[in-house]
C-alpha cells in the first residue's frame, strides 16, 4: 500500500484524468500522505532557517517519534521504512521498464552508454581534460551509474564527473539512495544531484531530498511538499558551455516543450559537446519482419502493458499514459530534424535504431561557432 | 536487373558533373535514367571544390534530401546488390574524420585516432560519440571515399601520353589502379586491421559497395565506353584484382611497392587473357577472410 502510493507520488509527472483522480481519492483519501515528513520538518518555519541557533528538532534522535503514514514510529524505524519504500519504488520502476520493453531496456542502456564511451581518452599531449556529463531526467540513476562505471572503471579515467538532474525530487532521492547503496565511494564522490526542469536549466538547485530525511537539517530544508522542483527555490543554474556530454534516457517524451529542452541542451554544451538521447521510437515497418513486430508491439503496448500495470502497481492510467506518450513521440527522422533545428550537427542519419526501432538513439554535436 | 539499359553507376553521374575530361569519351547522356540522376546526386560532396551541398546536414545549408538510395529501377545489370554507397559526409563527420585521418598512420583506424583528431580539430574527446554506429568504420569509409574520389583529380596527369583505343583504356586502367594503390601508402601498415573491420557482417555491404564503386570509377575515368555485357565482367574482375593487389600490398616491403605493381600487372594481364572469370564477391570475401586470419594471428590466436 505504502509502496504503491509512494510509487505514484514518485511519478507525479503522470497526468491524472478526472476519473482517475476521483477514483484515487476514493481509494486513497486516508493515505494521501503515505509517509509524512518528520513532525518537525513537516511544519517548517520560514524564519527558523535564518536562526543561527540549531533548533533541537534538527538534532537527529533515533528514538524521537515521527510519522510514517498514519503510524507513529521512531525516527530510526522510519528511516528504515522510508528506505524500504524507496527500494520498492525503484523496484516497481524497474519492473515497469522491463514490461514496457520486454526487458530490453537494460540492453539498450548498456549499448547507449557503451556507444558514448565516456571518459575515453588516449594518453597524449596535452593531457586529457576532465569531462563533465549531465544526465537529464536521470530518475533513479540507471544511466548515470553506467556512465560512471564506464568512465572510471572501463576507461580508468577518474577525471569524469556526472551531474544527475531531474525535475522530480522523489525520483532523484531514490537515485541518491541507490547510489549510496550501490556505488563505490570514489564514484559517489564524482556524482552530484541537481533539481531542474530540462526546459530551463538556468534555474536549478542541489537536491533537497523528498521526502526530507534526517540527514537534511531543517535549516536547509526549504522545499515545499511538492515532489516537483519549484523554480522559485532555485539557487543555481547550469552555466553555458559547461558540459561535455548531455544524456537523456526515456525522459524526453515526457517534456512538455521538447524544442526548449533541446535549446537548453545546446546552451549548456561546450562546442564539440554531444547530445545523446535514448527513447522509445517508431518500429521500422518497411521491413516485413519489422511490420509484423510493429503490429505485435502495438497490440502489446496498448492492451497488455496497461493491464499488467494494473496488476503490478494498480495504476492503469499511468501505464496508459506511458504507452500513449510513446505513440505520440515523433518518428526517428522528425526527431532528428528537431535536433538539427536546435542547432546541432549530426553524423550519418543522426540516429541508430535498437531492436528494430522499438527504441532509438539520437545524437547531435554542438558545432564550433 | 535484367534491363539492358546503359549502366550508370552512382558515383560516375556525380563525378561527371564535376569532372568533364575533354579527351575522354562520354557516355551518351540521353541514356541517363532520370530516376538515377536524382538518386545519384550528392555522391561527391566532401572534396574541396565539389559543389554538391544538397545533402549536407547542417542547419544553415541543409536541404532535406534523402540519402542516396539505389531504386530498383535505377539498378541496371551491374547488379550492385548492395546498399547505397557511403555517400557524402555531413559537416560534423567531415570535421572529425578529416582530422582523425591524419592520426591514422600513427594510431590506426581506432577510437584513439578519432579522439585525438577531435582534439586537433578544436573539438572534444567525447565528440566522436556523435557517430550513430561505429566511428571507426566511418573513418575507414573516409579513406575509401576520399582516395577514390581523389582519382578524378589526378586523371589528366595519370592518363597523359596513353594512346587512344582499347590499348589506351587498358593502360589507363592499370595506371589508375596503381595510383589508387599508392594512395594507401600512408596507412598501409594499418590496412589489415581495417580489412578485418570491413569484413564484419554489418560492414560488408558498404565495403563491397565502395569496392564496386572504385572499379566503376577507374573504368569510367579510363574512358571505357563499352555498354555490352562485358561492362559487368570488367568491373567484377577489376574489383577482384584490386582487392587482391591491395592485400598483397599490406605485406609488400619492396621499395615503392614495386612488387605490388608487378602483381597488379600480372593479374590484369591474366584477366585480359582468360576473359575474366567473374568471382569478385567470392574472391573479395576470400581475400578479406585471409586478412582477418592474419590479424587474429598477429594478435596471438592460433589459427
Ligand atoms: C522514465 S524516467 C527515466 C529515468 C532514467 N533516465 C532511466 O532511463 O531509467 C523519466 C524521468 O523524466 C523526468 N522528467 C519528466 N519531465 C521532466 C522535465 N521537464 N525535466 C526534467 N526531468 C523530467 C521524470 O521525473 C522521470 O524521472
Amino acid at each position: 500500500m505504502a509502496a504503491r502510493s509512494a510509487f505514484r507520488r514518485a511519478l507525479p509527472w503522470l497526468p491524472r484524468s478526472p476519473v482517475a483522480s476521483s477514483l484515487r481519492q476514493a481509494h486513497h483519501v486516508p493515505s494521501q500522505r503515505p509517509f509524512s515528513t518528520s513532525l518537525s520538518a513537516s511544519t517548517p518555519n520560514p524564519s527558523s532557517s535564518k536562526d543561527p541557533s540549531v533548533p533541537d528538532y534538527a538534532i537527529p534522535d533515533p528514538s524521537r517519534p515521527t510519522h510514517f503514514g498514519f503510524q507513529t514510529v521512531t525516527e530510526a524505524e522510519k528511516r528504515e521504512r522510508v528506505a524500504g519504500v524507496f527500494a520498492s519504488v525503484a523496484e516497481s520502476y524497474d519492473r515497469m521498464n522491463d514490461l514496457m520493453s520486454f526487458g530490453w531496456h537494460r540492453v539498450w542502456k548498456d549499448h547507449f552508454v557503451a556507444s558514448l564511451n565516456p571518459g575515453f581518452s588516449p594518453l597524449g599531449d596535452p593531457p586529457r581534460a576532465p569531462q563533465h556529463i549531465l544526465d537529464i531526467a536521470g530518475g533513479t540513476g540507471d544511466i548515470a551509474f553506467r556512465l560512471l562505471h564506464t568512465a572510471h572503471v572501463v576507461n580508468g579515467n577518474p577525471d569524469v564527473r556526472v551531474t544527475m538532474s531531474d525535475i522530480n525530487r522523489a525520483m532523484l532521492t531514490v537515485g541518491k539512495h541507490r547510489a549510496a547503496r550501490q556505488l563505490p565511494a570514489s564514484q559517489q564522490a564524482a556524482l552530484s544531484f541537481v533539481e531542474a526542469n530540462a526546459e530551463d536549466l538556468t534555474k536549478a538547485r542541489p537536491l533537497v531530498p523528498y521526502p526530507p530525511d534526517h540527514s537534511t537539517s531543517p535549516d536547509e530544508y526549504t522545499g515545499s511538499e511538492q515532489p516537483f522542483f519549484d523554480p522559485a527555490t532555485a539557487t543555481t543554474g547550469i552555466p553555458d558551455a559547461s558540459v561535455d556530454l548531455y544524456t537523456v534516457a526515456f525522459g524526453i517524451r515526457n517534456f512538455s516543450n521538447i524544442p526548449a529542452a533541446l535549446r537548453e541542451a545546446r546552451r549548456v554544451l561546450k562546442p564539440g559537446g554531444v547530445f545523446a538521447c535514448l527513447e522509445f521510437s517508431k518500429v521500422v515497418s518497411s521491413h516485413p519482419a519489422g511490420a509484423l513486430f510493429d503490429a505485435v508491439y502495438k497490440e502489446w503496448s496498448f492492451r497488455a502493458i496497461p493491464l499488467i500495470g494494473q496488476l503490478v502497481a494498480a495504476d492503469r492510467d499511468s501505464y496508459q499514459y506511458l504507452v500513449e506518450s510513446i505513440a505520440r513521440f515523433p518518428s526517428q527522422d522528425e526527431f532528428r530534424d528537431m535536433i538539427l533545428d536546435a542547432g546541432f550537427v549530426v553524423a550519418g542519419d543522426g540516429y541508430e535504431n535498437l531492436t528494430g526501432g522499438v527504441a532509438a538513439i539520437h545524437k547531435g554535436m554542438k558545432p564550433r561557432e | 536487373m535484367s534491363s539492358p539499359a546503359i549502366p550508370r553507376p552512382a558515383s560516375v553521374a556525380a563525378m561527371r558533373r564535376i569532372l568533364r575530361p575533354a579527351r575522354l569519351p562520354q557516355r551518351p547522356v540521353t541514356a541517363t535514367p532520370e530516376s538515377c540522376r536524382s538518386v545519384c546526386s550528392g555522391a561527391a560532396a566532401t572534396r574541396p571544390g565539389a559543389l554538391n551541398a544538397s545533402s549536407l546536414r547542417s542547419p544553415p545549408s541543409r536541404a532535406r534530401i534523402p540519402r542516396p538510395h539505389l531504386q530498383p529501377a535505377a539498378r541496371s545489370y551491374h547488379s550492385h546488390d548492395h546498399p547505397p554507397p557511403p555517400g557524402p559526409f555531413t559537416p560534423a563527420e567531415s570535421a572529425l574524420l578529416s582530422a582523425a585521418y591524419k592520426r591514422v598512420p600513427e594510431h590506426g583506424f581506432t577510437q584513439e585516432a578519432l579522439a585525438l583528431g577531435a582534439r586537433d580539430a578544436g573539438l572534444l574527446e567525447i565528440s566522436p560519440a556523435v557517430f550513430p554506429g561505429d566511428g571507426v568504420f566511418a573513418l575507414i569509409r573516409w579513406h575509401l571515399y576520399t582516395q577514390r574520389t581523389a582519382l578524378a583529380d589526378t586523371v589528366d596527369e595519370v592518363a597523359a601520353g596513353t594512346p587512344a583505343g582499347p590499348a589506351g583504356v587498358a593502360e589507363r586502367v592499370e595506371r589508375l589502379t596503381w595510383e589508387r594503390l599508392r594512395a594507401n601508402e600512408a596507412i598501409v601498415g594499418r590496412w589489415q586491421e581495417a580489412l578485418a573491420i570491413m569484413a564484419q557482417p554489418s560492414h560488408i555491404p558498404a565495403s563491397l559497395g565502395e569496392l564496386a564503386q572504385l572499379a566503376d570509377d577507374i573504368l569510367y575515368l579510363a574512358g571505357d565506353v563499352s555498354v555490352d555485357p562485358s561492362w559487368y565482367t570488367k568491373r567484377a574482375s577489376l574489383s577482384a584484382i584490386y582487392a587482391a593487389a591491395e592485400l598483397f600490398q599490406t605485406t609488400d616491403t619492396s621499395p615503392g611497392f614495386r612488387e605490388t605493381r608487378a602483381f597488379l600487372q600480372r593479374r590484369l594481364a591474366e584477366a585480359a587473357q582468360a576473359g575474366a572469370a567473374v568471382r569478385s564477391v567470392g574472391q573479395w570475401a576470400g581475400f578479406t577472410a585471409g586478412a582477418v586470419v592474419n590479424v587474429l594471428r598477429s594478435k596471438g590466436l592460433r589459427i
